[in-house]
C-alpha cells in the first residue's frame, strides 16, 4: 500500500509534458493589450476579406447631391467632395493597404531569410557581401529609400510593394543571420552534419526552425511599418492611384478639407493610427511570449 | 523596441500634425501679431479697385490694419520663369508684369489702350501701325526707354537662334514649315516714334502687343538669355529674389514713370494646396489669395476681416482628346464621351456654383463667341452612340493632369462620369515641368491619350483662344494641340479670318470655326469658371484679371 503511494506521487511528481501551444497561449493571455490587438486585427482582416460585399455604398460612387457632408445616421463617416461615402471608401481601403502591407512583408521576409540564412551558414565572403548590403541600405532612413525607389520606378501599389519589400530585406537579413550563427553551433546541428545530411537539409530541417520565433516577431512589427510607409507613399502621390480608396490617399486629398470637413481626415487618419498600433503591440506581446528568459 | 516606438511616434505624429494643422487654421486669426484684431471698424471695403464685373461674395466689415506694407500673394501654380517673352503660363506672366510693361494694354472694360505707348495710329490698309511712344520712361537699369528698345525686342524675339516662345507673334510658319516674317518693315523716326509696317495684315497684332513686355536693351546685352534671371524692365516693381519652386518677390520702383507703388515690395508664394493657402491668409501670413477655391468658402464665412471676391474669367476648361490614338479616331465616341459628362455637376463638384458650362470651344467673353447646341448629360445617348461606335464594353486611357488639389478632384471627376459608359480612366497627375516634358515630343512619340488642362488667351482674341490648341500646324513640339485635332476647314476659316477686316465676315468665319470644332469634339468641353480670391479686409487696389493675371501694381495695404 505504502509502496504504491509511493510510485503514484513520484508518477505525480514528473513533470507533466506540456503542449508547447497551450503553454504559448497561456502566456499570451496574459498580455492584455497584445490580445486586444489580435481581436483588432483579425476584425480589420475579416473586413477586407467581407467587409466590401456588405457595405450598404459603392465606395467609388459619386452622389452630386451630398458634398462634404460630415458624419450622419446615412453616412456614419460623411461623405468626401464628391459625394462618396467615407465609411465604404475605408472599407474598401482596408483591402488595399493590409494586401500592400502584408505583400510587401511576405516578399521581404522571403528574401531576407534566405540572404540570412545564407549569410550565417556560409559566413565568410557570402557573409561579408550581403552584411554589408544591409548595411548601405541600412544607412538610409526607411521612407528615403521608398520615395527613392518609388521615383525611380514610377508611382503605383506594385512599385510601393517593391520599396517597402526593400527596406524590409536588410532587417530581416540580420536577425536570421544571427539567429543562424546561433542555432548552427547548437548540438543537434552538429549531430545532423555527423550523421551525413546535405547543407541543404541542415539548412531547411534544422537550422530554419529555430530561427521562426525572432522571425514572427519581427514580421509581425514590419507590417504595422509597412502599413505606415505604403500611407506615407500613397499620402506624397507616389502610391495608389488618386481615385483609388488608399488611406493614405484619402488622407492626402482630406487635408483640403481640413478647416471645413475634418472628418474626411480624422477618420483615415485614427484607422492608420491604430492599424499601426495594433501590429505594433502584437509584435510586442508575441516577442515577450516567445523569449524563454521571461516566464 | 526603438524601432517600434519610432514608428508609433509616426503614426501618431502624421495625424497629430495634420489635426495640428487645422488647429492653426482655424485659430490663426486671434493668434496673428498683423492684424489687430480691435481692427478699425469701417463701412465694407471695396474688394478691388479695378475690373468690371467683380462681385463680391464675402465682405469683410472689419478692415483692420496691415502690420507692414508687404503685399504677399499665395498662388496654387508656380512661377515658371522671367523671361517676358519666353514664360506662357499666366503665373509667370504675372510675376513678369510687375516688372516689366507692354506698349498696349487692356482697359477695364477690355479694349485696348496705350501703356509705355501713349497712342497708336494705324493706316487704312490695316497694314502700317505708327506708336508714340511716352517720354521720361527709364528701364530699372538707368538707361532709356526709346523707340529702339522695341526693336531691339521685335529682333531679339524674332531670331531662331533664341528659341523663344513669343517668337510665334511676329514670325510665321506655314504647313510646309517655312518661316516668313510678319514685319516687312520697323522704324524709329525719333526716340518716341516707332513705325512697324506688316508683310500682310494681322487683325490681332494690337491684341498680342499687350502681352508683349520691354526688355532693357542693355542689359539684353549683358545677360543675353539669362535675362530670366536679372530681369529688368520699365514696370512699378524691380527684382529682388526668386526661388524656383517657392517664391518671387520684387520691391518698389520708387522712380516709376507711373509714381512709386504703394508698398514697398510683392512676394508671389507658391502655395499649392487650398487649405494651407486659406490659413495662410486667416493668419495675416498671405494678405491675397488666388484661386480661392469654392469648397473653402464655409472655412472663413465668420472671418469678418476677409473678403471673397469673383469675376468673370476667359479660362476654358477641357479636355483634350488625342484624335490619333484608334478609339478616339471615332467622332461618335469622342461625342459620347461628351454626353457622359454631367456639365452641371461638374460646375457644382468643382466651383459650388462660379461657373458657367461650356457652350463654345471658347468662353462666351472672347470676342466671336458663338453659342453652340449644349451636349446635354444623356447617358442613354452617349450609350448608344458608343454601340454604334463598336465600343459598347468601353476601353482604357490615361488622364493627365496637373498634380495640384483643383486638377486632380477634376480629373477624378472626368474618370467618375467616363465609367458610367464604359471607359476605365487612369487617372495620372504629374508635376506641371513633367506632363509638359511628357507632352511637347515628336508627333511618333507622343504617349498622350486625354489632358485635363485649361486655356485662357490674354489678348483676348479668338484666334489666339484657339490657334494653338486646334489649328493642325500646332500639333506639339511646336504648340499645345495635343488632340491632334486636324480639319482643313477649320484651318482655312482660321486662317483667312487673320487677313479680314469686315466685323461681319469675322462673325461668319469664326463662327464656322466653332462648329467645326463643337461637331468634332477635339476636346471634352467642360466649363468655364469664375475667378474667385480672397484678400484680407485691408488690402484695395489688387484684382485678377479675367485670364487669371494677378493685378497688383496699384496694392494698397492700409496702415
Amino acid at each position: 500500500m505504502a509502496e504504491e503511494s509511493v510510485v503514484r506521487q513520484s508518477a505525480e511528481e514528473l513533470p507533466k509534458p506540456k503542449s508547447p501551444y497551450k503553454e504559448f497561449a497561456r502566456k499570451f493571455l496574459k498580455r492584455k493589450a497584445a490580445v486586444v490587438s489580435l481581436i483588432f486585427i483579425i476584425v480589420l482582416a475579416l473586413v477586407a476579406i467581407f467587409g466590401p460585399m456588405v457595405i450598404r455604398y459603392n465606395p467609388n460612387a459619386a452622389d452630386y447631391t451630398a458634398l462634404l457632408q460630415g458624419p450622419s445616421p446615412k453616412h456614419i463617416w460623411g461623405t468626401d467632395e464628391f459625394g462618396r461615402d467615407v465609411f465604404a471608401r475605408l472599407i474598401a481601403g482596408t483591402r488595399l493597404s493590409l494586401s500592400v502591407a502584408l505583400g510587401s512583408v511576405v516578399v521581404g521576409t522571403a528574401i531576407g531569410i534566405i540572404l540570412g540564412l545564407l549569410a550565417g551558414f556560409y559566413g565568410g565572403i557570402v557573409d561579408s557581401i550581403v552584411m554589408r548590403g544591409s548595411d548601405i541600405l541600412f544607412a538610409f532612413p526607411d521612407i528615403l529609400l521608398a520615395i527613392a525607389i518609388v521615383a525611380i520606378l514610377g508611382p503605383g501599389v506594385i512599385n510601393v510593394v517593391i520599396a517597402v519589400a526593400v527596406f524590409t530585406v536588410p532587417s530581416f537579413a540580420r536577425i536570421i543571420r544571427s539567429a543562424t550563427l546561433e542555432v548552427k553551433e547548437a548540438p543537434y546541428v552538429e549531430v545532423a552534419r555527423s550523421i551525413g545530411c546535405t547543407n541543404s537539409r541542415i539548412l531547411w530541417k534544422h537550422i530554419f526552425p529555430g530561427t521562426v520565433q525572432s522571425m514572427i516577431v519581427n514580421f509581425t512589427m514590419r507590417i504595422g511599418t509597412a502599413i505606415l510607409a505604403s500611407s506615407s507613399l500613397s499620402f506624397l502621390g507616389f502610391g495608389a492611384n488618386v481615385t483609388e480608396p488608399d488611406w493614405g490617399t484619402m488622407l492626402s486629398q482630406g487635408r483640403n478639407y481640413l478647416n471645413t470637413a475634418p472628418h474626411m481626415v480624422l477618420c483615415p487618419g485614427l484607422l492608420i493610427f491604430l492599424t499601426v498600433l495594433a501590429f505594433n503591440l502584437l509584435g510586442d506581446g508575441l516577442r515577450d511570449t516567445l523569449d524563454p528568459k521571461i516566464k | 523596441m526603438k524601432r517600434k516606438l519610432a514608428s508609433m511616434f509616426l503614426a501618431v505624429a502624421m495625424t497629430a500634425s495634420i489635426v495640428g494643422c487645422g488647429g492653426a487654421g482655424g485659430t490663426g486669426t486671434s493668434s496673428s501679431g498683423s492684424s489687430p484684431a480691435a481692427g478699425t471698424t469701417t463701412t465694407a471695403a471695396a474688394a478691388v479697385s479695378s475690373g468690371t464685373g467683380v462681385t463680391n461674395i464675402q465682405t469683410a466689415t472689419s478692415t483692420g490694419k496691415s502690420g507692414d506694407n508687404d503685399l504677399v500673394i499665395a498662388i496654387e501654380g508656380s512661377v515658371s520663369g522671367l523671361d517676358p517673352q519666353n514664360v506662357t503660363d499666366t503665373n509667370g506672366i504675372s510675376a513678369c508684369m510687375g516688372m516689366y510693361e507692354t506698349l498696349l494694354t487692356f482697359d477695364d472694360d477690355g479694349k485696348i489702350v496705350g501703356k509705355l505707348a501713349e497712342s497708336y495710329d494705324v493706316s487704312d490698309d490695316n497694314l502700317t501701325y505708327t506708336f508714340h511712344l511716352r517720354k521720361g520712361v527709364k528701364f530699372h537699369d538707368g538707361t532709356d526707354f526709346t523707340a529702339q528698345s522695341v526693336i531691339d525686342n521685335i529682333n531679339r524675339v524674332s531670331n531662331s537662334a533664341n528659341g523663344l516662345s513669343r517668337r510665334r507673334l511676329f514670325v510665321v510658319t506655314d504647313s510646309d514649315g517655312n518661316e516668313t516674317s510678319r514685319i516687312a518693315n520697323m522704324e524709329a523716326t525719333d526716340d518716341n516714334t516707332l513705325v512697324i509696317t506688316l508683310a500682310q495684315p494681322y487683325n490681332v497684332f494690337l491684341n498680342k502687343l499687350t502681352q508683349f513686355m520691354i526688355i532693357s536693351p542693355s542689359a539684353l546685352e549683358q545677360y543675353g538669355n539669362d535675362i530670366m534671371y536679372h530681369p529688368c524692365g520699365t514696370g512699378p516693381f524691380v527684382f529682388k529674389d526668386r526661388t524656383e519652386g517657392d517664391h518671387t518677390t520684387m520691391v518698389a520702383n520708387k522712380d516709376y514713370w507711373g509714381g512709386a507703388p504703394k508698398v514697398d515690395s510683392v512676394t508671389i508664394k507658391e502655395v499649392p494646396e487650398a487649405g494651407s493657402r486659406t490659413a495662410m491668409l486667416q493668419t495675416g501670413e498671405a494678405d491675397m489669395v488666388y484661386p480661392f477655391t469654392s469648397d473653402q468658402m464655409s472655412a472663413v464665412t465668420g472671418n469678418t476681416d476677409i473678403n471673397v471676391s469673383a469675376s468673370y474669367s476667359n479660362i476654358m476648361r477641357y479636355v483634350t482628346l488625342n484624335m490619333d490614338l484608334k478609339e478616339l479616331s471615332d467622332v461618335k465616341v469622342r461625342q459620347a464621351m461628351n454626353y457622359a459628362i454631367d456639365k452641371n455637376a461638374y460646375i457644382k463638384v468643382m466651383y459650388d456654383g462660379h461657373a458657367l458650362p461650356a457652350t463654345s470651344c471658347v468662353p462666351n467673353c472672347i470676342s466671336y463667341y458663338k453659342e453652340e447646341p449644349a451636349y446635354e448629360y444623356n447617358l442613354d445617348k452617349a450609350k448608344e452612340l458608343m454601340k454604334e461606335a463598336g465600343y459598347e464594353n468601353g476601353f482604357t486611357l490615361t488622364l493627365w493632369g496637373d498634380n495640384t488639389t483643383q486638377e486632380i478632384k477634376g480629373m477624378t471627376f472626368v474618370q467618375q462620369e467616363l465609367a458610367q459608359i464604359g471607359i476605365t480612366v487612369d487617372v495620372q497627375p504629374m508635376e506641371p515641368a513633367t506632363v509638359s516634358d511628357k507632352i511637347y515630343v515628336d508627333k511618333q512619340d507622343a504617349e498622350i491619350n486625354m489632358w485635363y488642362v485649361n486655356w485662357s488667351a490674354s489678348d483676348r482674341s479668338f484666334d489666339s483662344s484657339v490657334r494653338a490648341l486646334l489649328h493642325s500646324s500646332m500639333v506639339p513640339p511646336t504648340s499645345a494641340n495635343t488632340a491632334y485635332y486636324s480639319n482643313a476647314d477649320f484651318d482655312k476659316n482660321l486662317d483667312d479670318a487673320l487677313a479680314e477686316t469686315d466685323d461681319a465676315k469675322l462673325t461668319e468665319l469664326y463662327g464656322k470655326c466653332q462648329d467645326d470644332v463643337w461637331n468634332d469634339c477635339p476636346w471634352l468641353f467642360l466649363g468655364n469658371d469664375q475667378i474667385l480670391y480672397a484678400t484680407k479686409g485691408y488690402v484695395s487696389g489688387v484684382g485678377v484679371k479675367p485670364d487669371g493675371q494677378l493685378d497688383f501694381a496699384n496694392a494698397v495695404l492700409a496702415q
